[in-house]
């Protein structure tokens, strides 16, 4: 069939109209005689993504059967979609139009009309050489599966499944322990803010118990995950009697938690179990025991010292949450132990913005001895340090309590790798843009929460699960179909020698190899088509569907003619 | 359809932007006015690491004076690490380059942020400059592809 393309050139009211020649290009286009067979159809409007300009389109493609649609107007970021919707109104494929911008990349950045109106003829003949080469695609909307899961059952977690199950989402949580609660159950002592940490935790257990929507899963750990946002399925390992279980959601939600660096490994912590060296959980557990906090003979201690940063060093990275846990649990000390002198040996202070200048001074009011210092160690409860001013001194203490760093839980590697998502140098999960998209992941559907994407309090770790929570709702909406992206990669099985360079580089783990063949294949529902696996093929068998060398030779030869 | 009466050399120069960062910096040169010379072209590619070996040599043999590949900053990719891989790419072509006798200061590799609208104007006037200097790419139609 002899293809016909319909040119439209928006006016863009002054923008376009008066900064290029308009009938110029239309003369110019209805010239040229590159196209051959091609039969051009080239027409000026006011403005195409006005009402009536998405109407007029409409029946110029229905009235004069155009095969092939170029609009010459704005950005794509623009109005691509809004002139691809046109399209879906009408018989012609929405991937056989092309958006050209020769408004931001013409009429305003060049002054010269000539010139101007050159560069647009230039990008309209490129885009209508394009289009010619370009293949219909079909979206293929699916299904998506509104239900999450949740890995980890701390406050993160059942946080985000809480907000879930508010509206009406069906959640399932996995929790490797014999409890839900994490980390949080176990700082009785320790408040965050007005609330104490093991109140909230335990609040929330009794909510996430209570809740229909919500299933528990305990003793239980990920053993496979397949799939893509709107369509997990996922396999959980009992570890009790080893049986699998198979689950489907739609999301996911990674909350795994975190570990406390042990400072023995440290070079300069130098004690053993004898000593009465403890961190700040070991003195809230005591803190809430009947026997209160006392010492591993027996009685009461008169001093003791709290050294901060300890695996500071050796991590490259300071936890950001505890000087305020130190100064707390100086507080608590000298609260439930009458007349008890306390030196803190700290490094830098380094506090939450609310609470933090009270906390410090009320440490200060209740008479804790803060040294500042540029190095510490400990040889069992004596303490070792360096002051800033270069003095260097010992001092022994009753009793020691070190702030150990918050390091990554020990199976996190294994559920990023399960994931598909990344560690970041600090060995915690990656998100996928720090600023942007802090609760995303490389992985369309996984997001993450919690102290699992590094060190921080309750209240931070509750705020990023609302989050996550906040965007699958936005997300995975009930009853609405998801439309997976159609301009991805494919692999030509004739062409394809099994290397699997393109495995090595596809971030998203969208190619996959098949043995019995010995080739690639692309997985399209997961490809978001990048083109990075293109770039790395030595065989010429990878296809970037949208984007092909083809289509974009046309678009070079007219940028060069 | 040649408009052009000067005999002043006048570079071609190709862009080729990726999608996220780079071509929504050259949209906000345009809607900052600022001024980009109208010999360079720009070609919107998804990403940075689609830009393969064939793809910038035969652009070169149609005749590019110049080439601007340009994409995210480093660690901002949108597709997480594709500019990593656009980056060692290039230094293999470089190489290549030099063997076919192309200049290799005529292939250049830009990373503009979707907020640096005048660090894109910046670079595509630096580079027309350079490329002016260097003059026609001698290459120029010798092999056909």
């Amino acid at each position: 069939m002899r293809a016909k393309v319909g040119v439209y050139i928006c006016e863009c009211g002054p923008n376009i109209a008066e900064k290029v020649d308009i009938d110029g290009i239309i003369a110019g286009l209805s010239e040229f005689d590159g196209f051959g067979e091609t039969e051009l159809v080239v027409k000026k409007y006011g403005f195409l993504c006005s009402k009536s300009g998405r109407e007029f389109l409409e029946e110029e493609i229905r009235n004069l059967g155009l095969t092939h649609l170029v609009i010459g107007a704005c950005s794509p970021r623009d109005h691509d979609s809004t002139f691809k919707g046109v399209c879906g109104r009408t018989d012609l494929n929405p991937y056989l139009y092309r958006i050209i911008n020769i408004r931001e990349h013409c009429s305003w950045v060049i002054d010269d009309v000539e010139k101007a109106t050159e560069k647009a003829e230039s990008y309209l003949r490129g885009g209508i050489a394009r289009v010619l080469r370009q293949s219909e695609l079909f979206e293929n909307p699916i299904d998506v599966n509104p239900d999450v899961l949740v890995i980890g059952g701390g406050v993160a977690g059942m946080q985000a499944a809480l907000s879930l199950a508010a509206e009406d989402r069906r959640v399932s949580i996995v929790e490797r322990s014999d409890r839900l609660g994490g980390r949080a159950l176990e700082l009785s002592g320790l408040s965050s803010g007005t609330f104490r940490g093991s109140d909230i935790a335990a609040g929330q257990v009794e909510s996430v118990m209570g809740n229909p929507y919500i299933d528990v899963f305990l003793n239980t750990g990920v053993s496979s995950v397949i799939g893509f946002l709107g369509n997990f399925v996922i396999e959980l390992l009992s570890d009790e009697d080893g049986a699998t279980t198979e689950i489907s959601s739609g999301a996911i939600i990674a909350a795994t938690g975190c570990a406390v660096y042990d400072p023995s490994l440290s070079g300069s912590y130098n004690y053993s179990d004898r000593d009465d060296v403890y961190n700040p959980l070991e003195i809230s557990r005591m803190l809430s025991s009947e026997g209160g906090v006392a010492l591993r003979s027996g009685g009461r201690p008169e001093n003791i010292a709290l050294v901060h940063c300890a695996g500071r060093d050796e991590l490259n990275y300071c936890s950001g949450i505890c000087c305020g846990v130190m100064m707390k649990t100086a507080l608590l000390l000298k609260e439930s132990i009458p007349g008890v002198d306390i030196t803190e040996f700290y490094r830098d202070i380094c506090v939450p913005p609310h609470e933090g200048r009270q906390l410090y001074e009320s440490v200060l009011e209740a008479g804790v001895d803060l040294v500042r210092v540029e190095s510490a160690g400990l040889s069992g409860t004596t303490v070792s340090f360096r002051e800033k001013s270069g003095v260097e001194d010992q001092r022994s203490f009753d009793m020691v309590v070190t702030a150990p760093a918050l390091i990554p839980s020990p199976d996190t590697a294994d559920i990023a790798l399960l994931l598909g998502i990344p560690l970041d140098d600090t060995g915690f999960f990656q998100e996928a843009h720090r600023m942007t998209d802090p609760s995303g992941t490389t992985t369309d559907g996984v997001f993450i929460a919690g102290t699992s994407q590094g060190p921080r309090g309750i209240l931070d770790s509750m705020r990023f699960a609302r989050a996550s929570a906040g965007l699958i709702l936005t997300r995975l909406i009930i009853g609405e179909k998801l439309v997976p992206e159609v301009a991805v990669s494919e692999i030509l099985e004739a062409y394809c020698t099994g290397c699997g360079n393109c495995l090595e580089v596809c971030v998203y783990g969208a190619i996959y190899s098949d043995g019995s063949k010995g080739v690639s294949v692309v997985n399209e529902a997961i490809c978001r088509g990048c083109g990075n696996c293109f770039g790395s093929c030595p065989s010429g068998a990878l296809r970037t569907k949208h984007f092909t060398n083809t289509q974009l030779y046309r678009e070079v030869d007219e940028a060069l003619r | 359809m040649n408009r052009q009466t000067d005999t002043e050399f006048t570079p071609k120069i190709v862009g080729f932007l990726c999608n996220w960062c780079t071509y929504a910096a050259a949209d906000l040169a345009g809607t900052s006015r600022l001024k980009i010379p109208s010999t360079f072209s720009v070609i919107r590619v998804m990403c940075s690491s689609r830009i393969d070996h064939n793809l910038l040599l035969t652009t070169f043999f149609k005749g590019a004076d110049g080439i601007l590949v340009a994409g995210c900053h480093p660690g901002d990719c949108h597709y997480g690490e594709g500019n990593y891989y656009a980056r060692r790419r290039f230094a293999l072509l470089k190489k290549v380059m030099e063997v076919l006798d192309i200049d290799a200061e005529r292939l250049q590799l830009s990373w503009i942020s979707a907020a640096e609208g005048h660090r894109y104007a910046e670079v595509v006037g630096k580079f027309t400059e350079k490329i002016r200097e260097l003059g026609p790419n001698p290459i120029k139609g010798s092999t056909r592809f």
